[in-house]
């Protein structure tokens, strides 16, 4: 029974995604439309704080949870995405540190807070507390569809463990929330702009640089014709926004003692209040050029006001955007890719808004990279809402499956692929492998079963044609410029080469260029196309199968037959393929 | 290119080297072109069938 056949078998199942950070969750529908919709909740808030507050037992959620902070801290639960599946002493409790504290309680990890009426303190689990918020969440998103939500894909981080996601699974279970599926943070933001109707699936390589509130994960992502796969991943656990609040804290605070001989981070109601101002001041220098900070009796009853510009702030910040980059170097490196091998960079998470990160990390790559981020690109989507807009996109591809395909479909043997380690494709201009330029059809890191179709201009005065299909590895070649500009860049590697290539690269730097190139590793076929016309065009196609052989199809666009052949799939078994 | 002189194969097609080793990675069980590829990998299918139906 194929997945599709079994749509109607759950009629009652409506699925939304979640996005579950430890700062922000979000919640989005995909209607018929399959436009994926962010849904604001009855704040009217599509960023909605993880936060949950009790105030003589009742309970507030999001923005209003988060403004206890400064009142209510002890009855407050903040940050706790990442403490859920895990022992107490793997946790790192920092960023609870103005927030209820967490503890160890049997084998998990618990708050003690007032969320009764009653005078003890309860000690709630961390998996009820996400349960609550989860529940909180289906809620809204309920209420402004009109339906009941009782299913969710829920994105998480690469590095998530078994044991939490199971544990996630559960707690949503608890708040009638059936987690179809867990996808990857970064993985989703790729989805998210490549389900958009004018996005064409591609093959490249691309970097997601998840930029959140108390963490930050890099992923490097091998997109190629549609299906994902990572490389290699970063994560920096203390890295993100609450750095950069932390920067306008202590500016904040320099100044005020400057004018009151007090510090107000040393008293914590303070420290709370100017933590929050400053979160929003940060949020205002991501659009405009100057932002005000102002705090009601911030300590000792003293009002303050104070402005910073932009400028400034980015001044005092470089060392956590430089941070930022490197981190996003460090993810490339363990991919074993260079920076010039990258596609497109992808900005996610809410730190992303901020426009001199993008330009930092814009500043890495070289200019062909494309940087998608809302001041580098008009055409980059919210930061914030990737990561929940891909989940809810998988939720309605997936809503109808039953969870026995489902699951199937994600058994590692059906995901587990090979992998190609080299490009294939055909020399075009000579069959000589030093004077032919390498054309790939599949990029290095394809999965296999692909198939990729080209076409190739023929020389001008047509006849026959040599189709050479070969196998070639990427290289970096770094040089330093030549004086005079429009050098042969095939000069400067070998001499012995010719003037072969009309590739030219007139760039007048001074540092040294650094340049991808094809190396031709070995032929793998070659075909005849006999008496092209003029001007005509051969169209090659290049299937590969899962054994790694290969079938080649060669004819001139428009005319009959064409050439076909295969070639046999290496002799030497490859680990266990599929 | 142009066809060398003095070339000739059977049925003009000639079959030279093998592919190097693949790697094993794990896809990503995401997105549209995902579920096609499980699709195809369960029934085992081609391309081409997959296309047919």
């Amino acid at each position: 029974m194929s997945a599709e056949e079994v749509a109607a078998s759950t009629p009652e199942r409506h699925a939304i995604g979640i996005s579950f950070g430890n700062s922000h969750s979000s919640i989005a529908n995909t209607g018929a439309d399959g436009k994926p919709e962010v849904i604001a909740n009855e704040e009217g808030d599509r960023q909605i704080p993880s936060i949950l507050s009790y105030v003589s037992g009742e309970e507030f959620h999001g923005t209003q949870a988060k403004a206890q902070l400064v009142r209510n801290p002890k009855n407050t639960v903040a940050y706790f995405r990442d403490f859920l599946g895990k022992d107490f002493k793997q946790v790192d409790p920092t960023s609870a540190h103005a927030s209820a504290h967490p503890q160890q309680h049997e084998s998990t990890v618990a708050f003690s807070i007032h969320d009764s009426e009653s005078e003890t303190p309860n000690t709630v689990t961390v998996s009820e507390i996400t349960t609550r918020h989860i529940r909180r969440l289906a809620s809204s998103a309920s209420e402004y569809l009109g339906y009941k939500v009782n299913a969710a894909v829920v994105t998480v981080p690469t590095d998530f463990s078994d044991k939490q996601r199971a544990a996630l699974t559960e707690a949503a279970k608890a708040a009638g929330v059936d987690v179809l599926q867990f996808i990857h943070e970064p993985v989703a933001a790729v989805l998210a702009y490549d389900a958009r109707p004018e996005a064409k699936v591609s093959d490249k390589i691309v970097v997601v640089a998840d930029l959140g509130g108390t963490r930050s994960d890099v992923a490097v992502i091998a997109s190629r014709g549609g299906l994902y796969t990572i490389l290699a991943t970063a994560h920096d656990p203390e890295l993100g926004g609450s750095k950069l609040d932390q920067v306008l804290i202590d500016h904040f605070a320099k100044e005020f003692v400057k004018k009151h001989k007090t510090d107000p981070r040393e008293n914590a109601r303070s420290l709370a209040k100017l933590k929050l101002e400053s979160e929003a001041t940060k949020k205002a220098l991501s659009l405009g050029t100057t932002a005000t900070l102002s705090v009601e009796s911030l300590a000792e009853g003293i009002d303050f006001s104070a402005t910073i510009n932009r400028t400034r702030y980015e001044l005092l910040s470089s060392k956590v955007f430089g941070e930022f980059r490197r981190l996003i170097e460090t993810a490339v490196s363990k991919a074993q890719l260079d920076l010039l091998d990258i596609d497109e960079v992808i900005l996610s998470g809410g730190s992303s808004h901020t426009p001199k990160i993008a330009s930092v990390v814009g500043a890495a790559f070289p200019e062909t990279t494309t940087v998608l981020a809302p001041s580098t690109s008009t055409s980059a989507i919210n930061p914030s809402e990737l990561a929940v807009r891909g989940a809810s996109i998988q939720a309605s591809l997936i809503e109808g499956f039953e969870h026995e395909d489902i699951e199937q479909s994600t058994h590692p043997v059906v995901t587990v692929a090979p992998h190609l380690n080299r490009a294939i494709g055909a020399l075009v201009i000579s069959a000589e492998e030093h004077h032919g330029i390498f054309r790939p059809l599949l990029e290095p890191e394809t999965a296999v079963p692909a198939r990729r179709t080209a076409q190739f201009a023929t020389p001008k005065e047509g006849g026959d044609v040599l189709i050479k299909i070969v196998e070639a590895a990427r290289e970096i070649h770094s040089r330093k410029p030549e004086p005079k500009p429009k050098a042969d860049e095939k000069k400067d590697d070998d001499d012995e080469e010719d003037d072969v290539s009309d590739f030219t690269d007139s760039e007048d730097e001074e540092e040294e260029i650094r340049e991808k190139k094809w190396k031709v590793h070995t032929v793998l076929a070659e075909a005849a196309i006999k008496a092209t016309k003029k001007g005509s065009k051969v169209e090659v196609v290049i299937n590969v199968g899962s054994d790694l052989g290969i079938q080649i199809t060669a004819r001139e666009v428009g005319a009959q037959g064409g050439v076909r052949g295969s070639v046999e799939k290496p002799a030497t078994a490859v680990n266990g393929s599929a | 290119p142009l066809l060398p002189a003095g070339w000739s194969s059977d049925k003009d097609f000639k079959a030279v080297g093998s592919l190097s080793p693949a790697t094993q990675r794990s896809l990503e069980p995401v997105g549209p072109h995902f579920l096609a590829h499980a699709r195809r990998k369960r029934h085992q299918r081609t391309f081409s069938e997959d296309e047919r139906i």
